[in-house]
Formats: structure tokens, sequence, C-alpha cells
């Protein structure tokens, strides 16, 4: 860092570069926290994981793929149509409220277990009513812009 | 699969309301701009000086026009990033003369907007931008400050760097230079933020000199004089001109009168060649680049309208703006002249 | 006096229960704040005149801030950034079936909070203002390094906490190091490509909600969303089995947490989350039986929800009495004040008598309504745990979008903040690291940074941190305690562990 001449403990910085000055230090405070970490933590871990009595994060569980990895492309389409849907509508909403409802019903229908008639047609009414609820609610009430 | 159907069913029937809601939009105005608008400013306050002017237009806009417009509070990088992506005319942006001189003093994030934008009409002045020094301060105006640097004197300056902030700050230091060669360097800069910060600056005896306004300022330059906290102004960037029209009655307790004498002609921070320098806060639309030049008009026409009727004048002065409509035309020229002025000072001060 | 009186009308009162309870609604939405809410109903007041106008939004600050407890303790999402810590104990109880419960304690806390910090801006408020601006730069870093200690205190593992607190900071530098906050206006930690996304940085709220919010979602999608309920059952009883008594013995940290939380309220800058942290740090430091806290303790409630009650009456501060706003959500207020063409500043009490009068009614009203409404509702709020999961998570993905998008008034980034958090957020606790000291780190993280270059580049020396007033000298003791004790604290559980493990 910029030290300087007359005592250890002044420091000047530069108004050009103050804004690199913080990040600087989080960066060898990281540094060194890293190292303290992977000495103490990783290494007796990894050393645990090697002698088969834990197991790796996330490569070494059981998960749900369809569910998992259905919910993070569930996301991903929903905010991504949204905004695509939205820019046919400017600043009506029309985007969120009609992904939205596509959205809610095809999460519900992926979070079920058991897919009776009943619950089919409960998460239909829930994806309709709720958006278009909070759409009535927030961007014609409250003039609040959405998507 | 009836469960498909129904997902069939849901979005065809959630499409076919939207359109016909949409369709309702639409057949509201036959001008070249449909649908509803959105107005973003280049700050994020929604209690600052931007939002208020832009709400007062866009509201009587709205109503002239007959469209849905609201104003969002977005900030400077995602206001120009909307208006960028949107030629519509669906997006339209309120800013003030921060925007070409943010990129004057080339601050990150600020493109040249006579470049990158269409400007648009201007709506009003914030005639408030001011400089004050505590209330025992030895400077008694602001002559006292510039004689003080030029006989060697260290005088601090609390600015938030970059723009409208500091370009009172520029010229002054300019003036110095020209009145005593070499000594501007004693006007020295200390950069901070918000209103806040510069006030705490002053309090604390790091700043001898702080930019504040009048808004913010007025009632710390009526304190008694042994309260830590009080204030004197000393100069008042804004034309004498602007300043004229506002309201008799001032701001608060003080007066358009006692106002006035902080400001040009009664202030001098010379240009050189006999011109002094002034500076109004001024409001005005910025456009996408390749929005219809017929919504450009019909924009103009509109607020031609508003302000011949004369009633948004009178809520402008009320909130202590000055009304200044030009329309674009007009005004495209007189900012490309304004900024023009002051890149002169800015570049003069780092040669 | 009467003028003031014919004032106090049935409208008056009605507006802030109207307030108070539009307020607890976006409170309670994921990603809905105070602030919105205020800002949203700001044009209204135009309308209703400033009496009236103030006592809606005075409704809806207080409603906004402590509808945030309801996701923060049912969920586990916290509402508004200053329910975090609310999230801590809260969360662990409605697992317990003690939803209800914990509510209770919320709203109790919160009436205090509010009361204390309305009694206090109404009797000091000028005094206050006066010691405020005592608090440079060099204070409020020390503020904001007292607060980061509780990263120390309330980590399962001391090295991890800190180290997942360090990466929260990180996170928070990235952007510009703002004009607005007297920074040079440049980015870093990015690409150039970021910049038109990430000019700003990431937002907090979005962050927050996304790291809770979606990281908790993905959790259970990866286990399948079995159990299709999120509460595995519900105390039933008579008010969910709370009692006045759970605060007994708790009055100490009622109130020292409602003083707290009105004076971080009261520095411009620090911030409202801020409040909440220091109340929680406080409360582990100095109680007795803090061992329980972080596992589901009401005290842990108490402290958070009276902390972040008391932020209103705080902040309001020195916003009248300095024409300065103590948080984000009276930033809003002022343009209530200059929408009407009054100014606030040092002169604004004593100009305005009545209008100053007048706020303090509804202060007070709204705080009350606030706990009638909360109280008597909680039974039925409580419930939403019994909402089947395939109904509740798609709604609360739904939500926090609406209030990712409208927080900075509309910007799509900030869903993606959503997206690119929630991921984070299952990433960090399936490698172990910690979330709390992690978010933590990331709302204290720009100011910190501002604070300490601030102070460095106006006296050149680190000594100053030390030497700059006897309220810094105050501070620094206090850093000292709050480290020495979590390492105790720290240093106690190891050998208890030991034990247990030798036995």
């Amino acid at each position: 860092m910029e030290a300087s001449s007359n005592s250890p403990l002044s420091v000047s910085i530069d108004f050009e570069t103050s804004h690199l000055f913080f990040p600087h230090i989080i960066h060898w405070v990281l540094a060194v926290l890293f190292v303290l970490v992977l000495l103490f933590r990783v290494a007796p871990f990894l050393a645990a994981v090697k002698r088969g009595e834990k197991a790796l994060p996330i490569l070494g569980e059981s998960r749900d793929n369809f569910r998992f990895f259905g919910t993070l492309v569930l996301i991903v389409a929903y905010f991504y149509l949204m905004s695509v849907v939205g820019n046919f509508f400017p600043y009506t909403g029309y985007g969120f409220l009609i992904t939205s409802v596509v959205f809610l019903f095809l999460m519900s229908l992926m979070y079920m277990h058991t897919r009776t008639r009943r619950k089919v047609v409960t998460a239909a009414i829930n994806a309709v009513v709720a958006p278009t609820l909070a759409w009535v609610i927030f961007a014609k009430v409250f003039y609040i812009t959405l998507p | 699969m009836s469960n498909a159907r129904l997902v069939k069913g849901i979005g065809v029937s959630a499409m076919m309301a939207a359109m016909a809601l949409g369709s309702s939009y639409a057949m509201a105005v036959d001008g070249p701009l449909r649908g509803n608008v959105r107005v973003v400013i280049g700050s994020s306050s929604t209690g600052g000086d931007t939002y208020q002017n832009a709400s007062i237009v866009v509201d009587e806009l709205s109503e002239k026009l007959d469209l849905n417009m609201k104003v969002d509070a977005v900030g400077v990088s995602a206001a120009y990033n909307a208006l960028q992506r949107d030629p519509r005319g669906n997006t339209l942006m309120i800013f003030h003369d921060q925007s070409y001189l943010g990129h004057l003093y080339g601050v990150q994030g600020y493109e040249d907007p006579f470049e990158n934008y269409i400007i648009g009409p201007t709506i009003a002045i914030n005639p408030g931008n001011a400089y004050l020094v505590p209330k025992d301060s030895p400077y008694q105006t602001l002559d006292d400050i510039i004689a003080a640097v030029g006989e060697g004197e260290t005088v601090r300056v609390a600015i938030q760097p970059g723009g409208v902030s500091e370009i009172g700050y520029t010229a002054l230091k300019n003036a110095i230079r020209i009145l005593h060669p070499g000594a501007e360097e004693n006007l020295v800069a200390v950069n901070t933020g918000s209103q806040s910060d510069k006030n705490q600056l002053l309090f604390d005896d790091q700043a001898d000199l702080i930019n504040g306004s009048v808004q913010a300022n007025e009632q710390y330059t009526r304190l008694p004089e042994d309260d830590q906290k009080a204030m004197r102004f000393v100069w008042l960037t804004a034309r004498h001109d602007t300043l004229a029209q506002a309201n008799e009655e001032g701001l608060g307790q003080t007066d358009r009168e006692t106002l006035l004498q902080f400001a040009e002609p009664n202030v001098q921070v010379t240009m050189g060649d006999d011109q002094n320098f002034a500076f109004d806060k001024e409001f005005f639309f910025l456009y996408n680049k390749d929005m219809d030049p017929a919504i450009v008009e019909q924009i103009d026409t509109a607020l031609e309208e508003i302000y011949a009727e004369g009633e948004i004048q009178e809520t402008q002065k009320r909130s202590f703006f000055i009304p200044d409509f030009m329309a674009s035309s007009e005004s495209q020229e007189y900012l490309r002249d304004k900024a023009e002025r002051y890149e002169g000072i800015i570049e003069s001060l780092q040669e | 006096m009467m003028d003031i009186l014919s004032q106090l009308d049935f409208t008056f009162f009605l507006l802030a229960s109207i307030g108070t309870l539009i307020g607890i609604i976006f409170g309670a939405i994921p990603g809905m704040t105070a602030t919105m809410a205020v800002a949203v109903c700001l044009p209204l007041t135009y309308a209703l005149g400033l009496e009236h106008g103030l006592s809606l939004l005075l409704g809806l600050y207080v409603g906004g801030i402590s509808g945030g407890m309801v996701p923060a303790v049912l969920l586990n999402i916290p509402g508004t950034p200053s329910s975090i810590t609310t999230t801590f104990d809260g969360y662990p109880m409605a697992q317990k079936g003690e939803g209800e419960r914990a509510l209770r304690v919320c709203v109790v806390a919160s009436l205090v909070g509010g009361l204390i910090s309305a009694a206090v801006l109404f009797l000091f408020a000028p005094l206050l203002a006066e010691f405020s601006i005592k608090f440079s730069y060099v204070e409020k870093f020390l503020i904001i390094l007292l607060a980061l200690t509780v990263i120390a205190s309330m980590s399962n593992n001391m090295l991890v906490g800190i180290f997942s607190g360090a990466i929260g900071v990180w996170l928070s530098l990235i952007g510009t190091y703002s004009l607005s906050d007297g920074g040079n206006g440049n980015t870093r930690l990015m690409f150039d490509f970021m910049e038109p996304y990430l000019f700003e940085g990431f937002s907090l709220l979005p962050v927050l909600i996304g790291i809770f919010g979606i990281s908790t979602i993905l959790l259970e999608a990866e286990s399948g969303v079995k159990s299709s309920l999120t509460g595995q059952k519900i105390k039933i009883g008579k008010e969910g089995g709370f009692s006045l008594s759970i605060f007994k013995g708790r009055l100490t940290n009622l109130v020292r947490s409602s003083f707290i939380g009105t004076f971080v309220g009261m520095l411009p800058g620090v911030g409202g989350s801020a409040a909440s942290v220091l109340a929680y740090t406080q409360e582990k430091n100095l109680s007795r039986d803090s061992s329980e806290m972080g596992k589901g303790a009401p005290q842990g409630l108490i402290a958070s929800e009276s902390a972040n009650n008391a932020l209103t009456g705080g902040a309001l501060i020195p916003l009248l009495s300095l024409g300065i706003p103590g948080d984000s959500t009276t930033a809003v207020l002022i343009g209530a004040f200059t929408l009407q063409g009054i100014q606030v500043g040092p002169l604004f009490i004593p100009e305005n008598t009545d209008t100053w009068y007048i706020m303090m009614v509804a202060l007070v009203a709204a705080n009350i309504v606030m706990f009638l409404l909360m109280f008597y509702a909680i039974k039925y709020i409580a419930r939403v745990v019994l909402v089947p999961k395939y109904l509740l998570y798609p709604l609360i993905v739904m939500m926090c979008v609406v209030g990712a998008y409208a927080i900075n008034y509309g910007i799509m980034f900030d869903v993606w903040t959503l997206m690119i958090f929630g991921v984070l957020g299952y990433l960090v606790q399936k490698v172990g690291l910690e979330v709390a000291p992690l978010i933590i780190g990331f709302i204290l993280g720009s100011s910190a940074e501002v604070y300490f270059v601030k102070s460095l580049e106006s006296f050149g020396t680190l000594s100053i941190f030390f030497t700059k007033s006897p309220i810094a000298v105050v501070l620094w003791g206090l850093i000292a305690a709050s480290v020495i004790f979590s390492i105790v604290m720290g240093l106690k559980s190891r050998t208890r562990r030991q034990l247990e493990m030798s036995q």
C-alpha cells in the first residue's frame, strides 16, 4: 500500500485510485483467511473423504435431479421470458402477468408428488388468481412499474 | 393429458386478456407516441429536485397527451441503459446538466449526451446551487476567499466530485488562476458525497467552504452565530436574471432580495475577457437516438401548450424552481453552447 | 393548540391505520419494503394535505418496518433488510412449531421499541441531533466495525465465519466507488462487459431475498420437496404458547435494544440494518444465557425487533432537526415536506410546532395500530406454513420477482441478482460456508469502505482511529469487549465439545 515516510501509521491515498484501496486490503484479508481455511478445514475434510468417512459436497450427494434442475431451468426461463414478453407491451406489466401464470402452474405441477385432479385444479386456480391479484394491486393501484 | 390442455388453456386465456387490455390502451391516442410511457431520471432519490421537477412536468404531460406516464427514479446508469434499449419512445429520460458535466469531468459511465442521445426540451431551473462558509468564518465574501487564496492561504472546499457540485469550485479555481496565477493550487477540493457529509466536514472544521443549496441550507444560515452548525451563504451560482424570477418571498425566511446579494453581478467570478461565470442547473428531456422525430415534435407541442396555459409555472415557483421551457431545437443549441463554455474552464485548469 | 386538535379528526386516525395496514402488507412481502410503501403513496399526500399525508406516511413507515418480521420468522426470508437478525431465531422457532409464539414476541418487542424511540424523539430530538454531528467518518467507521464483530460471535466456526464475512464484504465492493458517497466513481472488481449491469453493484434487497428465499427453494428442490408442508407441526393452544412471562428478565434487553435502534437510526448513512445487527450483538455479548441464540431463543427476537422498530423514531431525529434523513425511508419522506413547500432543517421544529406535535401523535398512533392489527391477526398469518409447498414456493418466487424488480423502480438486472445469489447461497451452504456472516459482511461492507477510506483521506494516518475523540475510545472499548467475548465463547464451546467427544 501507499505507505509514506514520517510515521509507520501514516497513509496517503490518491483520490484517483482510491477506489482500489479498500478492495486491495480485502484481497489480502481473503487470501490469508483462505490459506487458514485450507489448512484447518479443507485439508482435514479431504483427508476424511479419502478415508471414506465423509462425502464431497454437491458431487458426492444424492439429489432429486429432476426437481433441482427443473427449478433452475424454470426460473431462468421465467426471468428471461418475462422481459421478452414484456417488451411487446411496454410498461403495462403484461410480461410479468402472462409469464407468471405459466410459471406458477408449471412449478406447482413439478413440485407435486401425486397429481390428483383436485390438486391440479387448485394449482391452476392459484396460478391464475395470484399473479392477476399481484398485477392489479401493484401495477394498477400503486402504479409500480412491472416488466 | 388433461394437464397439458390446462396449461395451454391458461396460457391462451391470459394472452387474450392481455391483448384485449392492450388494445384498449392503444386506441386511446392518435399521436405517434402510444402505449404506456416511462420517464426514467438520472437520480435514484424520490426526494430530490430531479424527481420533483420530472413529476411536475410528467403529470401535466400525461394529462395533455392522454397517456399513462410514470416517473421512475432508477439512477444514472440504469436510466441510460433503459433509454438506449428503447427507440419506440416508450422510455424517455429527464436529467440535468450533470449529463454533460459528468462527461466533461471524465466520470466513468457518462458518455457524451450530444453524441449518443437526442436532447429534448428544457423544462425548469433549480437556482439553489450555493456555496457556504461557517457563520464565524473570517471570510465575509467570495472576494475575501479569492484574495486570501491569492496570498497563499489554503482554503478547503467540500464538493461532490464530477459534476454540478464541482463546477462552481472549478470556476472559482479558474478565476483565481486568472487573478493570481499560480495561487490556484491553494484552493483544495475535499471530495465527499451527500449534503450531510459536506455539512459534517464544515462542523468538523475539515473544510472552509462547502457546496450546498438554498433549499437544504437556508435554515442553517438562520442559526445564531454561537451554534456550531451555523452557516452563511457567500455565493449562489445562478444567473441574476434567473434568480430574479423566483417568488418574492424567496425560500423559508430568506427573501429573494437577500438571495440576490449572493449572486452575480454582486459576486463576481471571472472567466476572463470580462465574462462572469454563472451556472443554472437546468432540467431537460433526453431521448433515444433513433426515436421517431414525430414524437419529439409531439412532446414539444404538448409542452408548449402546457407552458402557454401558465399554470405549471405557478406550481414550479411554489417549489422554488424557475420555469424554463425551450423547445428541442432551441434547447439543443443552447445546451451545446453551455457545455462548450464549461468545457473551456475545465480544460484551462488541466493544462 | 386548538389548531392541532382540529387536525386530529377521525380521518387522521383512519389514515394512520390504513397506512399501517398497507405498510404491514408491503413489509410482509419479501422484497417489498417500507421505503417502497412510502414512495408509492407519496403522490397521494399532495391531495391529502400535509398533516393527513404525514399520518398516512408515518403509518406506512412503522407498518412496513414491522411487517418484515412475518416472512423472516415463517419463511426464513427477511421481509426488509432490517429484519435479517429476526430470521436467526425466528425461523428455528417456526420450525419447532412455535411460529405464532415467535411472532407475538416480535410484535410486543416492536411496540416497545417504537414507543421508546418515539419518546426519545419527542423529548431529546434537538439535543441528540447536536450529539449525532459529533460522529464523523472515523466514529461511523468504528460503529460499523463494532457491528461487524457480531460475525465472530455468531458463526459456528469462527474461522469459517470470518472468511464468509470477508467474502460478503468483497461482494459488496463490486461496482463503482460511488460518487454520491464521495468516491471517485470508478468501477472495480469486474470485467468491462459487466459494466452496464453491475455499474452500481448488486443491490441489497435482491441479494437478501435471493440468498435466503431462492436458495432455500433450491435446497428443497434438491431434496425433492418431500414433506408437503413447511411447518412440521403447529402448537395449538391459546395464543400459540405465548405469554408475557417470556419478557420476564428481558427488560434490560428490550430497553437496551430500543436505545441502540434509536441511536443507530439517528446516524445518517450508517443504515437501518446495522441497528438490529448491533442490538443482536450486544444481547449476545452481554446476556448471561446467550448460548441458545441463533437456535430459536426469544431473546434474539426481542433484540432484533425492538431495535428495528426503534429505528423509526431514531431516523426521524436528524430529518426533523438537521434536515438530513437517517435512513432510506426518511429520505423519501423528505419528499412529502418539499411537495408541500415545507423545508426540513435545524429550524423545522421551532418553526412548525403544530406539525411536529401532529407527527408525534401519528407516530404513536401508528405503533399502537400496528400492535393491535398484528397481535390479533397473527393467529391467521401464522397459518401460512400450512399452505402446501407446491403452491407456496412458486408464489414466493413470484413475489420475490415483484419486490426485486420494483425496489429500484424497475431494473431487470435486480431480478437476475435474485437468481445469481440464489445459486450462490445454495453453493455457499453446500461447501460449508456460513450465510449469515456473509450477508452481514455484504450489508456493512460498502459503508465500512467509505468511512475507512475517507477517514484516512482526511487525516492521513491510521492513528486517527484511536485519537480522534473520546467517543472513538469508547467504541474501541466496546469492540475489544465484543471480540474478547466471542473468543472466550468460542474456546468454551470447543472445550465442551471435546469433553463430549472424550466421554
